[in-house]
């Protein structure tokens, strides 16, 4: 299958690689809302956008689809430069923003087959593969049930298979799993996992770093409009072997406690405190949150490895749990 | 289980030219159709009812209607209502889109803008049609009147479709705020049906806005459909025309304009 409908340019195989070079986006001259990013990414790969809420990362995304405009820096894709030419950059790139798609009045088959001719597919080829990606997400249910009947979940994964039917070189997903029920969560995941084995470069723009962790090949941590970390998850998690994260679950209205200089980093979501401690002082951190529940500060406390989250807190400051909005 | 496999091993070449235009504005009205198929029916219905309710509302006006006054006052109930559709459905529209989120998604989509708009005029050619007609029909029905209809109807009708659609169609999308855009609909339905001379002769205004309505588009509009429908009883057709190109033309150009910037 070929998703070009003039393909005599030649089939060579071209470098497709996708390069974001010093992208600089200023409002009024003074606000940075992305600060000279800089990203590599192969045709293929999976790659992750994080950060918190504002950090630029739709900012960065819209840049690439044409919809806003680096204030300087090139975005290339292969041979074309997607900011000179917007045109070209919608036809090699398909975006699922972070909105709902208006599908109220079509039903689930309609806005995925007319999406699909709308990118430039062949009638027969869009409706298979549209079938197969509602099948494989196990939508087949609601076929033909009319978009304002779909629960917020359901819709999202319709937005999905909209952006995927006809994909572009590029796939750009901004929040795909929000809404989405645990168990077809992870369907999506063997979908874009497959979007990548097809050859597509996918962005996965994502504020829930576990899931991102399991997902991507490579990932950039974007804060306060710029790329402060980029690397595999395995390799962004280097500086904390040796380390375990420690746990403490605080009594609702409590403060958080005085750290033990054991301590290197720390954060709070609501009532869970969670601080990094290196794996020598393992028994002085139990001893510790011991004593803080015994003082009626903690409830419970839990020692584990440490994740990407940790890694993610160290970086930004933030927790992914925060509500993300940008 | 996933999806059949989508090799992307061919170089996909710019898609550019009259097919990929064509095909394009297919689609994209096919969206638009299916976007509307619960309102289409009822909008249709509305803009009817609006076009058949302004021709014998002017019978309740005025008791003794003359036919050539019935023939004034129908012409321009078919120029209210070609109007109407475009600077009101359109900002409506791309309003509604804004507020919830779905307008970067649709102009994200990899057609030619200039495709997708007309996509939009067309969908605008299909609900205003049929006001059109029930409005002509009602004057024949209730003041028997007799239109001279000439072939110059569809570039009438055509253009003051056009100039309607597209000027509702850039202040949509260069206003950003839905709530802006709303507010400046409302004061075009203001300004034509207070202050255009659309349904009365253009003598009646006094001086200094008789000029200014005959820069802008109402007037001419008015004008060059009457022309069309009837005999004898307007002048300056040409004039009409020149205007009414004129600011089709510019408002496809602001149009245009605002869809390509990117901010």
């Amino acid at each position: 299958m070929v998703m070009s409908d003039g393909d005599s340019a030649g089939t060579s195989a071209a470098d497709w690689t996708f390069r974001a070079e010093d992208v600089t986006k200023t409002y009024n001259g003074e606000v940075f809302a992305n600060d000279a990013i800089s990203i590599e990414v192969q045709p293929g790969e999976v790659y992750g956008l994080l950060g918190p809420n504002g950090a630029g990362k739709t900012t960065f995304v819209k840049q690439i689809i044409g919809l806003l405009k680096p204030t300087s820096g090139r975005i290339t894709l292969g041979p074309y430069d997607l900011v000179e030419d917007p045109d070209v950059a919608r036809q090699l790139c398909s975006y699922l923003p972070q909105a709902q798609m208006p599908i109220e009045s079509f039903k689930m088959h309609e806005a995925v087959h007319i999406t699909g001719l709308i990118r430039g597919g062949p009638a027969d080829e869009v409706r298979a593969r549209g079938d197969a990606l509602i099948e494989a997400l196990d939508l087949t249910e609601w076929r033909n049930t009319m978009g304002h009947k779909l629960s917020g979940g359901v819709r999202r994964l319709v937005g999905y298979i909209m952006t995927t039917v006809w994909p572009g070189k590029v796939v750009i997903l901004d929040e795909p799993t929000n809404d989405v029920d645990p168990r077809r969560r992870r369907l999506l995941w063997d979908q874009i996992r497959s979007l990548g084995r097809e050859g597509a470069a996918v962005f996965l723009v994502t504020h829930n770093v576990l899931e991102a962790e399991k997902a991507v090949d490579r990932l950039a941590i974007i804060n306060e409009g710029k790329l402060i970390a980029q690397g595999t998850p395995s390799s962004l998690k280097l500086d904390d072997r040796g380390r375990l994260r420690l746990q403490l679950m605080l009594v609702p209205g409590n403060g958080v406690p005085e750290l033990p200089a054991i301590v290197h980093d720390s954060a709070r979501v609501g009532n869970n405190l969670m601080m990094v401690i290196d794996e020598g002082d393992a028994a002085a951190g139990i001893a510790w949150a011991q004593l803080m529940m015994v003082e009626g500060i903690a409830e419970e406390y839990a020692l584990g490895a440490t994740t990407l989250e940790d890694v993610y807190i160290r970086l930004t400051g933030h927790t992914s749990a925060e509500p993300d909005g940008t | 289980m996933t999806a059949t496999a989508h090799s992307m091993q061919v170089i996909p070449v710019k898609r550019s030219g009259p097919v990929h235009w064509l095909r394009s504005y297919r689609a994209m009205l096919r969206w638009q159709l299916t976007d509307m198929r619960l309102l289409l029916p009822l909008t249709v219905m509305v803009q009817l009812l609006s076009g058949v309710g302004l021709v014998l509302g002017f019978g309740l006006l005025i008791s003794d209607i003359t036919e050539s006054v019935a023939l004034y006052l129908s012409t321009g109930a078919v120029v209210v209502t070609l109007v109407l559709v475009g600077v009101i459905m359109g900002p409506q529209l791309i309003a509604q889109q804004k507020s919830s989120g779905s307008y970067d998604f649709m102009w994200s989509l990899p057609v030619p803008r200039s495709s997708a708009s007309a996509a939009w005029v067309t969908l605008n050619v299909f609900i205003a049609l049929p006001a059109m007609l029930g409005a002509l029909g009602a004057a024949i029905w209730r003041y028997d009147v007799t239109f001279e209809v000439s072939f110059m109807v569809a570039p009438a009708v055509g253009l003051t479709l056009l100039t309607g659609t597209l000027i509702g169609y850039a202040i949509a999308h260069a206003v950003p705020k839905p709530d802006i855009t709303q507010l400046i609909s409302q004061l075009l339905i203001f300004v034509i049906f207070g202050f255009s001379p659309i349904s009365y002769p253009i003598e009646n205004l006094p001086g200094w806005l008789a000029t200014v309505n005959e820069y802008l588009p109402f007037y001419p509009m008015a004008n060059v459909v009457r022309d069309s429908l009837t005999n004898g009883i307007v002048t300056e057709v040409g004039r009409s025309y020149v205007i009414l190109g004129v600011w089709a033309l510019g408002a496809a150009m602001v149009a245009g304009w605002v869809l390509r910037r990117r901010k």
